[in-house]
């Protein structure tokens, strides 16, 4: 029987704290796009103006990085219950890296440049 | 696994969504899987779409006059449901986890149920002002 | 005898060669026995060919296990009258995710020879095990007490388990709860077996296991409290790491 043994703790821990913080950001990140604004959608301009505060900037780029991380974190898992060969995990492992960080890093420009618009 | 040669063994990933004979957990793990899967697809298509806000004010709002349209307020309110599903089962499991609160289990989750649909209620309710 | 139910029973059937196919028949049954009581009418006057196990017809030995109506249950404890009503269908089927050797019969020997690796102890001090009502153990019970533990060993939380659906290497409810059982003796090691990928995390949390146990292990509970036990250990040993470095 193959057992993988202690690779998984923290991931697993990760993935559930991640969700938790997941939970608390995306309340708020709700409440600001859908309730606050008058028709429900926020238009360009609002976005511009909410992006002018600083916290805001700091609280979506943490909340991209929770959320991309705790969705892959769930993807893998799904993969692991088909109990992939170690070979495989490596490169699917490599590919969720990649993702997330070109999801991370376009996400933190992205923040920016709209934080930046005057 | 020692397969017996020829003997119909595991039923695969079917057995996650099959209905008969599912309790309570059951359904909230399947729930979780099913939320979780649309809401990574919708996370990308999301990041995908913000995109638009560095091109300036005619490429974002000409999606946002879009995102009017009946259709994409009733996906909207899909995320908005598979979110409020997702993350309160999911803080159900996360307690679970550690311990708390397994003896009522099953409580929690028709608890999580109830408090996302409510909510989610509410929100059908505001975006439906949206429409007009 | 009008007392007696008419019901249609149909049996999810397996030879090899054959493959799967499904039987109907008919009985007449009182609707106060089991439907263990059921199977054994069918083969004794209307199918010889048909195979199961059974052995005590009381809960203690495990062996009738098997999907009723698609819920795993105990045949032997499942009556009639609570499942189906006069007229009514049956629908028994061998359990999941473990290989079918012929009809009802299904192969655990990857079952049985995964809890003799964890070698737990089966009598354990009353004390420390729930009464069946709730998942506390019964801290009431005098000293000295020692009795069975609750785990018959059937194979139905292994059946109902999602993550065994598709990981033939998940260790599994039964075997993740002895675990718990054994480390609450004390029995450090076999928490090396459970703190892996196939151990206590694949466990996703459907508390499937729980559900179907007929015994009151309570494996959903054990497994969650297996994790606390798994987190612990890993800090205590980080800790101590950072002892050894820096003492």
């Amino acid at each position: 029987m193959n057992r993988r043994k202690q690779e998984n703790t923290w991931i697993w821990f990760i993935k559930q704290a991640s969700g938790g913080l997941v939970f608390l950001v995306i309340l708020v990140h709700l409440v600001v796009n859908h309730l606050v604004a008058a028709g429900g959608l926020l238009t360009y301009s609002d976005v511009i103006r909410y992006f002018s505060h600083p916290w805001v900037v700091v609280m979506e780029i943490f909340f991209l990085i929770v959320v991309v991380g705790h969705s892959l974190l769930g993807l893998r898992s799904i993969l692991l219950d088909f109990n992939p060969t170690a070979a495989f995990l490596r490169v699917t492992d490599f590919v969720f890296v990649i993702l997330g960080s070109a999801a991370v890093l376009y996400g933190v420009w992205l923040a920016l440049t709209i934080a930046s618009v005057v | 696994m020692d397969n017996l040669p020829g003997s119909p063994a595991r039923r695969g990933w079917l057995q996650w969504i099959d209905p008969r004979g599912k309790q309570g957990g059951g359904w909230g793990f399947l729930i979780n899987r099913l939320a979780g899967l649309g809401l990574t697809f919708y996370l990308f298509l999301h990041l995908m779409v913000l995109g638009k806000l560095a091109n300036g004010p005619e490429s974002y709002d000409g999606f946002v006059k879009l995102a009017h349209h009946p259709v994409v307020v009733a996906g909207e309110v899909l995320v908005v449901l598979a979110v409020l599903l997702h993350g309160f089962n999911g803080i159900r499991i996360l307690l679970t986890s550690f311990g708390i609160g397994v003896a009522r289990q099953r409580l929690w989750l028709v608890l999580a149920g109830v408090l996302a649909l409510g909510i989610g209620l509410f929100f059908i309710l505001r975006m439906a002002g949206v429409l007009s | 005898m009008n007392d007696l139910w008419k019901l249609t029973v149909q049996i999810k059937r397996y030879k090899p060669g054959r493959g799967q196919w499904t039987s109907t028949y008919n009985i007449q049954i009182h609707p106060d026995e089991y439907v263990l009581d059921a199977v054994e009418q069918i083969w004794a006057y209307q199918d010889r060919s048909l195979v199961y196990r059974h052995l005590c017809h009381h809960s203690t030995c495990g062996a009738c296990g098997m999907r009723v109506n698609h819920r795993e249950k105990l045949a032997c404890i499942t009556r009639i009258r609570d499942i189906t009503r006069a007229g009514g269908t049956i629908l028994i089927e061998p359990l999941r995710n473990m290989p079918v050797i012929s009809d009802l019969a299904v192969d655990m020997g990857q079952f049985f020879r995964l809890l003799d690796e964890i070698d737990y102890d089966q009598v354990q001090p009353a004390g420390s095990l729930p009464t069946g009502k709730g998942i506390r153990p019964d801290k009431k019970q005098p000293d000295g007490i020692e009795r069975l533990v609750d785990c018959l060993e059937c194979g139905l939380c292994v059946s109902a388990c999602p993550a065994g659906a598709t990981s033939g290497e998940y260790m599994g409810p039964a075997a993740l709860a002895a675990i718990q059982l054994s480390s609450s003796s004390g029995y450090a090691d076999m928490l090396d077996l459970a703190d892996s990928e196939d151990g206590a995390w694949r466990c996703h949390s459907a508390f499937a296991c729980t559900d179907v146990c007929p015994s009151n292990v309570e494996p959903g509970w054990r497994i969650m409290d297996l994790r606390k036990k798994l987190i612990a250990r890993q800090l205590s040993v980080m800790v101590k790491k950072n002892e050894v470095t820096h003492g």
